[in-house]
């Protein structure tokens, strides 16, 4: 039923727009993370935000180890919200993980879909070759354990808190600490399917104009990935970043919001 | 405490403090994180805080801690490999929590090396992830039993309907034959000689025998099945022989045997759980192949006993026996676990030299075992047999 899937999903809504702006958190995050952004989108746009299967606020027993052990999985979810919502025209937009969850989505049903704009996006984790995803095998096993021994006694980050933001008044509201709870089971299955996926093949089929917000020195998803990803992605628009770590929307959100305005203000590539 | 007090305090404490600026770039370490990580005094300041990180803790820093830390504005009990400047890894548990100093926005940490607890740690990973597995592996097999048991049952059900549907088919005709026959017999359409007689008389008996054949499979078939309903009650077994053996009488007496009932236990001590009517047929089969295996002139014997339980079939402190003892031809210690099989007749010869399908012993022991009893056997080749039922006392 709509109000499930909905409801399995945590579904909100905001902004008095009528344009539909869908936002997709990455890896490791809940919709909270675009806390610092989205208001400024709010009077342009209907924001919409989701959780992951798993993630966040979302129905834990929705998520299937076995079907969401692939990101297409997580794509028809992004669909199924979409059609529940009856959203056309919609901006997706994906950070990390979700850059490739939103590609995935958008081949599917491009009708759908006016543009995306992709944080922090990489396309393959995994060195393959003459490709420099940025890993080896070992260092996301390492990444596992690392998660791992966290889960073992991360007692407080799975029990719900009430946590106050004393430095940003303006914003007003209550944060329910559910950042990070997720399931560890889930949390390691999420990791799974990110770092060994590969969507190298889906990019040459994309036919939705997009934005390519690419930090200096990210890990994740470091330069010669974004450059990749330019090459491959028809209609796409790279612009690097002042920003440095993976979270820009997080720790430069004025810059984030600049660049996302700056795109969307101008006609897109195709 | 003055300044300098603090900076000695905090420089010799067991334990590394850092501070970090909002650009992750690290303002202060106390000395025992530059004697941790290698570092000469004063060399980590100005470097970047995830220089000091494992690449694995690099990338759980940018998914996960920091951007917790940008909107929880703390974090604790976290694990982090760190990289020493050898190389070598540390592992640490981490506390951090943020704050406003002027215009900037810092993050304090604190961070305690934990050998032993990551070795304690390793051990309970690599439990889990054996545990995990063989969950995983219980839960396939479960399935996969499952899938057997729903096939074994489906089949079962089929065997029974097809039975049941068989042997509908089968005694109609015969009952036909069985009915045609006694019309022959007794002359209504014509008169009938005796050689014709004789042979009628034969008809009729296989006819019987075949009726008797399909009833047993049946029997067998619903007691395998378990759709048997037994009404088990308190039964005196000296009282339950002693009403059969009317009805064995006449064979008993064609063939010259002699049978006893030994009632020197006295009868109060032997009361019994089962069922009544299924104990009867149980005693009518054991009784019957007595006569059947034991030469003309031999005999046989039902005797009685009250034991402590030793089977793990029998609920209950003590068990009463029912010894049926015959003189008879035995039954070869190679064979005798088979006679319990369904359709086996043990004969030393080629031919079968007894009549029978061969189901009785199985019935009986099922139905002995179903009424929470047993049936075992005991023989001598050429000296006879003894079958014992055991049931539960009262």
């Amino acid at each position: 039923m709509a109000t499930d899937v909905l409801v399995r999903h945590a579904v909100t809504q905001k902004g008095t727009g009528t344009q539909p702006m869908l936002f997709l958190h990455g890896f490791g995050c809940d919709q909270n993370m675009w806390r610092f952004i989205s208001p400024a989108f709010m009077d342009d746009y209907r924001l919409v935000l989701i959780d992951h299967a798993g993630c966040g606020a979302s129905d834990v027993s929705v998520y299937d180890a076995e079907r969401h052990a692939s990101l297409d999985a997580y794509a028809s979810d992004v669909l199924e919200v979409c059609a529940a919502l009856d959203l056309q025209d919609v901006i997706l937009v994906g950070h990390s993980v979700s850059a490739m969850i939103a590609v995935l989505a958008a081949n599917r049903e491009p009708e759908r879909f006016s543009r995306m704009i992709l944080i922090g996006p990489s396309a393959r984790y995994i060195d393959d070759g003459a490709y420099v995803g940025g890993f080896a095998r070992e260092d996301i096993e390492g990444l596992l354990e690392t998660m791992d021994r966290n889960f073992i006694g991360w007692a407080n980050f799975l029990a719900p808190a009430i946590m106050k933001n004393p430095d940003r008044p303006e914003l007003g509201e209550e944060l329910t600490a559910s950042f990070c709870s997720t399931d560890p089971v889930v949390a390691r299955g999420f990791a799974r399917a990110t770092f060994f996926a590969d969507n190298r093949a889906d990019l040459a089929l994309v036919r939705v104009p997009s934005l390519i917000l690419q930090c200096s020195d990210d890990i994740i998803a470091p330069l010669s990935v974004g450059e990749y990803l330019h090459r491959e992605l028809p209609g796409s628009t790279l612009r690097v970043m002042n920003a440095t770590g993976h979270c820009p929307h997080m720790s430069a959100p004025e810059e984030t919001i600049a660049l996302m305005q700056d795109y969307l203000a101008s006609p897109p590539r195709t | 405490m003055s300044r300098g007090n603090v900076d000695r305090t905090l420089d010799h404490a067991p334990c590394c403090f850092v501070t970090i600026d909002d650009e992750r770039r690290i303002l202060y370490a106390n000395a025992t994180a530059h004697t941790l990580l290698g570092y000469d005094a004063g060399a980590l300041e100005g470097k970047s805080f995830e220089s000091l990180l494992s690449l694995p803790a690099r990338i759980f820093f940018q998914t996960h801690l920091d951007p917790m830390l940008r909107l929880h504005r703390r974090a604790d009990e976290i694990f982090l490999l760190l990289a020493k400047q050898s190389g070598e890894k540390a592992g640490v548990l981490m506390n951090a929590s943020t704050r406003v100093e002027g215009e900037a926005s810092l993050i304090d940490f604190v961070m305690l090396e934990v050998k032993e607890r990551q070795k304690y740690e390793d051990e309970l990973l690599r439990a889990r992830h054996f545990a995990d597995e063989a969950r995983a592996t219980l839960e396939q097999q479960y399935l996969r039993l499952s899938e057997q048991s729903a096939a074994l049952e489906h089949a079962s059900r089929a065997k029974s309907e097809f039975l049941a549907t068989m042997s509908h088919e089968l005694r109609t005709p015969l009952n036909a034959i069985g009915g045609y026959t006694e019309i022959l017999k007794l002359g209504i359409r014509g008169p009938v000689n005796d050689a014709q007689l004789d042979d009628l008389v034969r008809i009729q008996k296989n006819t019987l025998h075949l009726l008797n054949l399909i009833n047993e499979v049946l029997n067998l078939s619903r007691i395998e099945s378990g759709t048997v309903d037994y009404d088990i009650g308190v039964i005196r077994p000296i009282k339950l022989v002693e009403s059969v053996e009317p009805l064995l009488r006449p064979q008993i007496d064609a063939k010259g045997l002699r049978l006893a009932i030994d009632r020197s236990v006295p009868d109060e001590t032997l009361f019994a759980r089962g069922d009544e009517e299924k104990m009867q047929q149980v005693l009518v089969n054991l009784l019957s192949n007595a006569m059947k295996f034991t030469n003309a002139g031999g005999n046989i014997t039902v005797s009685f006993e009250r034991v402590p339980t030793s089977s793990e079939c029998i609920r209950s402190t003590d068990t009463i026996l029912i010894h049926v003892r015959d003189s008879g031809i035995g039954i070869p210690a190679s064979r005798l676990n088979a006679v319990f099989d369904p359709f086996v007749q043990i004969s030393s010869g080629l031919t079968r030299t007894h009549e029978g399908a061969g189901l009785g012993l199985a019935i009986s022991r099922d139905l002995a075992r179903g009424m929470g009893g047993d049936l075992t056997a005991t023989s001598t080749l050429g000296e006879g047999s003894t079958f014992t039922v055991a049931l539960p006392t009262a």
